[in-house]
């Protein structure tokens, strides 16, 4: 039994590649998910998507300079993401669209200049690390960068979060308490672009989006205090990050979509036996309402 | 105007709109400190409006809204909340959030302003639901929940638009106390209001919108008058017995 045991949970990381690996992905399972939460909580869940294309052109313009370079592809992907960002937020507020629409439009206009840059410099296997990434691949200097731009996103979380949590409570009430109220917003976009460069190189631009977004929206049915969700959340995203990771090492099957299937489960999972809202919440509210009105 | 010069908010021919429509013209007055001001007329008279234009959420076309009261001191209830009622967030914690003015984005909150939140609560009679989610309150709890953030932020200028409706009668009771009390402790307060009774009770200066014009007029020429809510605005003269 130990034996096994050793066999599928210690024995992988007797390997480089899946130490640096695993602590790639719990850097980014601390980092992610509570992103995720305050865009599940903003109403904003398909934000994080739309911003994991806008990254896209930037990363293949550092791809065709620099080739398979991290620094560079993570610089342009910022850029670039700031940039779709901006130009988003300039054309809502310029036609009265709402930002979500815009950033709709520009997130499929970047994915399909990404893929067209990435094909016209690189092979469709360059295309395909860049969509879905290669954790297993990670050097020294690029888990470096990912553990960087994790701390710094927990870092700078922590002190914007009363800011943060106002704001996505009631707006108006932090409008008028400082005039400085939109630097809210607009850094924690910033965040959002961060963490999605930090996660194209393990998981691949469309991939990263799926660690910020699944853990937290499993959370929901976990918890009903924003502390609750945050925790939960890292904590599934770290378990999935390391099991997709041990999966992948012992099926053979693709690090990346491994996570983030895993993560899946999870969500689903939650979906149907969760604390709250779930189906099995929903049944058992049927048979015990007062118990469980009473319980909160 | 002379014995108002003290007043910490006045209005100066103000000419306000909604996108092209002109909604209102002409608007004049001193908000009398420590009073509690009445904004009445029918729907569209444009209540709300002149109340976004004082909080500068509406830039007017012409003339001035000139508040000394600091940004962080002045506290608006929207009739529309932009309060998202699925935030996971308890009543205390609300009712926390208004320290911003002393506590900022940063500095942690110590016991002696648990206790100062907890006293808010028992104030407004909803201790025993500081740990209930937002979302499961009702409308009367919420509205004193709201009302203890204000308080928090110790407030200088607060604006209500309509803060009666969907509400229980206990709640009225307890805010129309804590209003008062507000007042008499110097805070400027301007609300909306649609309902005699509550008119009554509440106000001491009254600014009647109606025609796109503003019309100052005595709380007691309101007496009298015995006509349903929604017309009251109507069946008042022009009388200038306010401010100017």
């Amino acid at each position: 039994m130990l034996a096994l045991l050793d066999a599928w949970f210690i024995a992988p990381f007797d390997y480089g590649f899946m130490r640096r690996a695993v602590v790639g992905g719990l850097a980014l399972s601390l980092a992610a998910p509570p992103l995720g939460v305050f865009l599940v909580l903003r109403g904003m869940s398909l934000i994080g998507d739309a911003m994991a294309h806008a990254i896209l052109p930037g990363v293949a313009l550092g791809f065709l300079l620099a080739g398979f370079s991290l620094p560079v592809m993570s610089v342009g992907g910022v850029l670039f993401g700031v940039l779709v960002a901006l130009l988003a937020g300039a054309v809502s507020k310029m036609g009265g669209q709402r930002e979500d629409a815009a950033m709709a439009s520009f997130f499929i206009i970047s994915l399909a200049a990404g893929v067209m840059l990435i094909s016209m410099g690189g092979s469709s296997v360059d295309l395909t690390h860049v969509l879905f990434g290669s954790i297993l691949a990670i050097n020294s200097t690029a888990l470096l960068l990912i553990a960087s731009i994790s701390t710094l996103i927990v870092i700078t979380l922590a002190i914007i979060f009363r800011a943060l949590v106002v704001e996505c409570l009631d707006p108006l009430f932090l409008r008028g308490q400082s005039s400085r109220s939109g630097w809210v917003h607009s850094v924690f976009l910033g965040l959002l672009v961060l963490n999605l460069t930090a996660g194209f190189q393990t998981l691949g631009t469309l991939m990263a989006v799926g660690l910020m977004m699944l853990p937290a929206t499993a959370a929901r049915f976990w918890s009903k205090r924003l502390e609750g969700l945050i925790g939960i959340a890292v904590v599934l995203a770290m378990l999935a990050s390391t099991g997709g990771l041990l999966l992948s090492f012992h099926l053979d099957t693709p690090s990346g979509p491994s996570i983030i299937l895993l993560a899946g489960v999870a969500y689903l999972l939650s979906a149907l036996f969760g604390r709250y809202h779930s189906l099995a919440a929903k049944l058992r509210r049927k048979t015990t309402p007062l118990a469980l009105e009473q319980s909160h | 105007m002379s014995e108002r010069s003290s007043s910490r908010l006045q209005l100066h021919d103000l000419h306000l709109a909604q996108g092209r429509r002109t909604v209102l013209e002409h608007v004049d007055g001193d908000i009398k400190p420590g009073a509690i001001t009445a904004l009445i007329g029918a729907n569209g008279a444009g209540k709300s409006t002149l109340i976004q234009a004082i909080m500068g959420e509406l830039r007017p076309i012409s003339g001035k809204v000139v508040c000394t009261v600091d940004k962080a001191r002045r506290a608006w209830l929207p009739q529309q909340l932009a309060l998202d009622l699925t935030f996971p967030m308890s009543v205390e914690e609300l009712v926390m959030t208004g320290s911003w003015p002393s506590h900022g984005a940063m500095k942690g909150y110590c016991a002696a302003h648990y206790r100062k939140g907890r006293e808010i609560m028992a104030r407004l009679g909803i201790s025993h639901l500081a740990h209930r989610p937002l979302g499961e309150l009702s409308g009367g709890q919420r509205q004193r929940a709201l009302i203890g953030r204000t308080l928090m932020q110790e407030a200088e200028l607060l604006l209500l638009d309509e803060p009666f409706a969907n509400v229980d009668s206990d709640t009225v009771d307890i805010l129309i106390r804590i209003l008062r009390q507000m007042a008499d402790e110097g805070v400027t307060i301007i609300i909306v209001l649609h309902d005699m009774d509550h008119l009554r009770r509440l106000a001491d200066e009254v600014l009647m919108l109606n025609g796109g014009h503003g019309r100052w007029v005595a709380p007691s020429a309101l007496n009298h008058q015995h006509a349903p809510a929604q017309v009251v605005p109507f069946t008042l003269g022009g009388r200038h017995a306010g401010t100017a």
